[in-house]
């Protein structure tokens, strides 16, 4: 039932990308997503499209998985392709029916501001479909490190999501048995209007959250007793290290970086 | 009245790559009135098998029939099977959730549609065969001890009066105590309300002195079926898929494998000890 949600939807392969260091992928995610801002004409979608799809082929992810990343966001994307549609004024006109009027900037503007936004999307899911949450978690506490010295708790910070990421399955098995512990009982989900659905989730959140709070309490108790007590002196098991490959990834996104940057200004297209 | 099971195959993940089949051609009847144990190691179908019963998932192949109806025939009405065919889950204290003890046991009744009166009068038995005090009524159930809550719980299933009652680990965590006096309230059911009952367990020790009849699971498929009596002469086999045979069980064969001459096949601590009585006494 419920259990076909997916969060954190970390494939699992082997691949160059999957091996890399997390903190690379954090990074140069960021820096792809900023370099699709950095041009506004045809070569530089071909350029990031092209790069993308060759990433995509390193990581052994299937696309299918990749596309599945828009769906949630489809509304949203489709809203601003509409708003971009209608409200860009423009020399040329194409439709001009009533208060509507298309103009040719329009659709080229919304074509693009649809393809960035496609483009930021598919290219954070895959970074989370490549990274696993732990991996991720770790990479934004080292990444974040510096902010240490302005009193941000960077450690807890990144723990805490740790242990969100971690409960997010756990969670999702509890509300499917206890759904179904209900659904035995005679619970009846489905039927009536709004109001009396929302009522009849009480069988379900009452319980999820008393045992949320159980196995929080347990949690702190356990780290209590392994005398956790915070980032200071904590040292890793799997400690974040450079290596060749890392700096060659690196190397690899300043090049695309500077294509694109130099397209963005030369090319006439 | 029975439960029918027709070569049910149940398989977990379809279309996502990791498919998993969790049984593998389930073929069993249970007749009215029986009282089973479901033995089984951790992952072997057991919980499984129990939900395909009253309908909570559904067989990925095959048929069950409820009382001779086929009960995935689209026109078969799957809350009054729920209704029919009780399942308590494993831990059922952790879906409590009403203010008080009687409430959370009215809402099965409830949901039912009966009557507020029919509910009460329901919900009152049903606490009172759980042993649960009057005066714990109108306490909050997040107040009541582990045991208390258990109890609680399976009162709730036992207000909407089910025909086949089914257990997913009724005893887990519960100290000996606790365990014979839940143990013992389904012994008590199944005599006087003939309610036909289901008990999951990965302990034969437990169950063995309860049941009629047990069957043994692993890996998705029955392997055994019958009485205890019968099912605990496989020692070999039973301890090949990890369960083993209880201790007093145990010792029997062991004497008969050295010679002695004891009759019949105890299961029991006390049968054991009379039948080796019995035996000391002849020779």
């Amino acid at each position: 039932m419920i259990r076909d949600i997916t969060i954190g939807q970390y494939y699992a392969t082997e691949s160059i990308i999957h091996k890399l260091d997390p903190r690379v992928k954090v990074v140069c995610t960021f820096a792809y997503i900023i370099s699709l801002f950095c041009f506004n004409q045809l070569s530089g979608y071909i350029i990031a499209a092209l790069f993308f799809w060759c990433i995509t082929k390193l990581s052994k992810v299937p696309f299918k998985f990749i596309v599945r990343g828009i769906k949630p966001i489809l509304f949203m994307l489709v809203f601003t392709a509409l708003l971009n549609l209608f409200w860009t004024s423009g020399e040329h006109i194409l439709i001009k029916y009533g208060v509507i009027t298309i103009t040719a900037e329009g659709v080229k503007r919304t074509i693009f501001m649809a393809l960035r936004l496609v483009f930021l999307i598919i290219g954070s899911s895959l970074m989370t479909l490549a990274t696993t949450p732990n991996q991720l978690t770790d990479a934004i506490e080292k990444l974040l490190r510096p902010l240490n010295k302005l009193k941000v708790p960077v450690h807890e910070v990144a723990m805490m999501m740790s242990i969100a990421l971690r409960f997010i399955p756990i969670l999702v098995e509890e509300t499917d048995k206890i759904m179904k512990a209900q659904l035995a009982r005679g619970a009846d989900f489905e039927s009536g209007n709004i109001f009396h659905r929302i009522k009849s989730m009480a069988p379900i959140i009452i319980p999820l959250f008393v045992s949320a709070a159980r196995r929080a309490t347990d949690l702190a108790l356990a780290m209590d007793a392994r005398c956790y007590n915070g980032g200071e002196g904590r040292t890793k098991m799997k400690p974040l290290k450079y290596k060749k490959q890392d700096i060659i990834a690196y190397l690899i996104m300043l090049l695309y970086i500077t294509v694109i940057i130099i397209a963005g200004k030369y090319l006439p297209f | 009245m029975s439960i029918k099971l027709q070569n049910v195959n149940f398989i977990y993940g379809i279309g996502t790559g990791k498919e998993k089949q969790a049984l593998k051609n389930i073929n069993i009847e249970i007749n009215n009135g029986e009282f089973i144990g479901l033995a089984g190691h951790t992952g072997s179908g057991k919980s499984t098998l129990v939900q395909l019963l009253n309908g909570l998932e559904r067989a990925t192949g095959g048929e069950i029939f409820y009382n001779g109806k086929n009960i995935y025939d689209k026109s078969y009405n799957m809350r009054n099977l729920r209704s029919k065919v009780g399942l308590v889950f494993q831990y059922p204290e952790h879906q409590l959730f009403e203010t008080t003890v009687i409430n959370d046991v009215q809402f099965g009744p409830k949901n039912l549609g009966l009557p507020q009166l029919e509910v009460e009068l329901r919900s009152f038995n049903a606490l009172k065969m759980a042993g649960i005090d009057d005066s714990l009524l109108d306490v909050s159930p997040f107040a009541l001890s582990g045991g208390q809550k258990r109890r609680v719980a399976i009162a709730g299933v036992l207000a909407m009066q089910p025909e086949v009652l089914v257990l997913d680990e009724p005893a887990a965590g519960l100290d000996p105590a606790g365990r014979d006096e839940i143990l013992g309230l389904l012994k008590k059911l199944h005599d006087e309300n003939n309610t036909t009952i289901i008990l999951v367990s990965h302990s034969m020790e437990d169950i063995a002195a309860y049941v009629d009849r047990l069957l043994v699971m692993n890996q998705g498929e029955i392997v055994l079926d019958g009485s205890p009596e019968k099912v605990f002469q496989f020692e070999k086999e039973l301890e090949k898929i990890g369960l083993g045979i209880p201790q007093p069980a145990k010792v029997i064969h062991q004497l008969k494998e050295a010679g002695a001459d004891i009759k019949g096949t105890p299961v029991t601590v006390s049968e054991s000890v009379e039948s080796i009585y019995k035996w000391l006494k002849e020779t």
